[in-house]
């Protein structure tokens, strides 16, 4: 099909297109008309074809390009655009009829959905039933103390310990498998009893918001805040998993458009977003505690948009574009449901099992060798710093192997009443950008590789510290009692 | 290489299915190929793609399930995915789907894929609920103005499949 692009007459695009199509000899796959119009648009990938077929072509090219784009306003590509899309609306005029209805109620819930003086109060609103209540309370809270409590704590742990020292005479060999951190009593019993019915319900609930097509609409309305911390609409996916489990979230930063896009969704990720597991032990430990709540959410909330914001002006590269289908609201269909969620548990457990077993013989090994001790005693002073009991070093260890632990411990301490409550304000919120757990350390490794992993690692140890630092210093000078 | 028969029939032709994410090209993939699928990674991505046969009366199919993409111009590396596929895969017929209610945003590639010289079936999915938003589409002035077969289609109820099967058979005894 043949076109004419207008512009001035000696310098239009057509005649570009054809010296550009004169010039290039060698056979592309699609039509050598598509090929010279994605080089007039810059596009990378199809130059890097072109200069690996005929090397001598495209600067020649390069030279046409330069001299036809001197002659528009705005780039080429936006001009290309324009002439399709006034070709497009030609078409449509003649083959399409839309009859003009009433603005239905499904319509008219959407651009509720989507405008922000609705839209965020409904946020709220799911994030709490959806998350908080179905996920936290009852997934965390009341499946996972019947598996865990009564399922594994009850049955299973003694068996297989039992069974373990009987097979295995050496206390070292047993402590690996059996021992308070071992393989089977650690690693196998906290993915099975505890991350799978999180995750499980997690997954029921992101299933249905998703069959619904909550999604994108919530990715529309906080598209503009995330614009500002170098994210687009479309990272809304991982850090609404990212309240799930974070190291999934990690895995499926993937799906976002630019590296520079994925780097800083994951720093967020492993700063400032607290897993299921560790909001529902932080959330108990505050409870009743209003003030030292909203402290607490309020500085993480800050601490998300201040990094994101720092880092999206740090970090080289363009700001992501974002386009997204809205999709019609539907009503969730069981069977999508439940299939959804189904195979990614299966997907999701399959990757996360082997990553909990290895952290149980790292644990092992650490023990083993001391080193836990020597790091325990590294941690005592900044934890001292930050106005906090010594007790509290092996928490911010153990929260880095399990993050919930660290939470759990605290909630320890915490009934041994050695905490003021400013000093669990300051603990909690430490603990929630310390470093994630090493499952997420060990995805953002494998997705980013080590030198981001490492980067990203060294910064939240020292930042976590600096944030509780400055946090407590602030309220004990001003004297808050909490 | 068997004898018999006339060359057409006899010679696989390579499907690919193209079109913007959330069209229905999965379900219609399935439709097409119900056997022999394989899901991998394409080379160097962790983006998937699936493959599947299928077989049209004696005609038989490779089909290519691409990742979404809006335009030839790629953003994601999913779109860099589903245009290398084309590129280098060369498909003998390109199947573009789209949702037919948001015509307007979606023939826009139909015009590149054109552009591109590759052969072209347009099928219009999701039929019944542009239809229920009060949407008609006069398929035949597009296949007029496009020059290229239209196929009207609602792909969760199985409904266009037959049609676009002939579609493909009547592009192959072209070859």
């Amino acid at each position: 099909m043949q076109k004419d692009y207008k512009g001035p007459v000696e310098y239009s695009l057509e005649i570009a297109i054809e010296k550009i199509v004169g010039l290039l000899k060698e056979d592309y796959g699609i039509s050598k008309r598509a090929i010279a119009l994605l080089l007039l648009q810059d596009e990378e990938e199809i130059k890097a074809l072109v200069r690996e077929k005929e090397t001598e072509a495209l600067s020649k090219i390069e030279a046409i390009i330069e001299e036809i784009s001197a002659h528009y306003i705005h780039p080429l590509t936006y001009e290309l655009a324009l002439e399709r899309q006034a070709q497009v609306r030609q078409i449509i005029s003649k083959a399409v009829t839309v009859k003009q209805e009433k603005v239905s109620i499904r319509e008219k819930i959407s651009r509720l959905s989507m405008n922000p003086i609705t839209g965020l109060p409904l946020v709220l609103f799911v994030l709490y039933w959806g998350l908080y209540k179905f996920v936290g309370e009852f997934g965390a809270g009341t499946v996972v103390d019947f598996l865990e409590g009564t399922i594994f704590a009850q049955y299973i742990n003694p068996f297989i310990t039992n069974l373990f020292v009987r097979l295995l005479p050496w206390e070292i060999l047993q402590d690996l498998f059996v021992g308070e951190y071992g393989v089977m009593t650690l690693g196998f019993r906290y993915a099975v009893a505890l991350i799978l019915p999180i995750v499980t319900f997690f997954f029921i609930f992101f299933s249905i918001i998703e069959d619904i097509g909550y999604l994108p609409r919530l990715a529309m309305l906080l598209d503009r805040t995330f614009k500002k911390i170098g994210l687009s609409g479309r990272a809304v996916i991982p850090m609404v998993l990212g309240f799930g489990c974070a190291t999934m979230a990690v895995m499926v930063t993937r799906t976002l458009a630019t590296k520079r896009e994925r780097i800083i969704a994951t720093i967020l990720l492993a700063l400032a977003v607290p897993c299921s597991a560790q909001l529902g032990v932080i959330l108990a430990l505050l409870e009743g505690n209003l003030p030292g709540m909203l402290i607490w959410a309020g500085v993480v909330g800050l601490v998300f948009l201040f990094i994101g914001y720092l880092t999206a002006k740090i970090l080289p590269g363009e700001r992501p574009s974002f386009y997204m289908e809205v999709p019609p609201l539907r009503w969730p269909k069981i069977g999508n449901v439940l299939t959804k969620t189904y195979v990614r548990v299966k997907w999701y457990f399959k990757e996360i099992l082997p990553l909990f077993l290895l952290a149980s013989v790292f644990i092992w090994l650490g023990k083993l060798t001391h080193l836990f001790d020597l790091v325990i005693n590294l941690l005592r002073k900044p934890v001292e710093a930050i106005g906090l009991p010594h007790q509290a070093s092996k928490i911010f260890l153990f929260g880095f192997f399990r993050r919930d632990y660290g939470a759990a411990g605290l909630y320890d301490l915490n009934k041994q009443g050695i905490l003021t409550g400013l000093q669990l304000v300051v603990a909690c919120v430490a603990l929630t950008l310390f470093l994630p757990c090493i499952a997420q350390f060990l995805m953002t490794t494998r997705e980013r590789g080590w030198k981001v992993g490492l980067g990203i690692s060294a910064f939240i140890l020292f930042f976590s510290f600096g944030v509780a630092y400055i946090l407590n210093l602030l309220l004990s000078n001003l004297g808050v009692v909490l | 290489m068997p004898e018999e028969g006339s060359q057409a029939k006899e010679k696989m032709i390579k499907i690919a299915i193209v079109g913007s994410p959330n069209v229905g090209k999965s379900v219609l993939f399935n439709a097409l190929t119900k056997r022999y699928v394989t899901v991998s990674n394409y080379p160097g991505t962790t983006v998937e793609v699936s493959r599947g046969t299928a077989k049209i009366d004696s005609l038989k199919c490779e089909v290519i399930d691409t990742p979404g993409m809006y335009s030839l111009l790629p953003v994601t590396e999913e779109e860099r995915v589903a245009r290398r596929i084309l590129i280098d895969e060369r498909p003998n017929l390109v199947i573009h789907v789209v949702d037919a209610k948001n015509l307007e945003r979606m023939l826009t590639l139909t015009l590149q894929l054109i552009e591109a010289g590759l052969s072209l079936i347009l099928v219009l999915n999701i039929m019944d609920e542009a239809q229920r938003e009060g949407v008609t589409i006069d398929a035949r002035v597009l296949e007029r103005e496009l020059s290229i077969p239209v196929i009207k289609a609602v792909s969760t109820k199985a409904k266009g499949i037959d049609a676009l099967k002939q579609g493909i058979k009547d592009y192959a005894e072209r070859l």
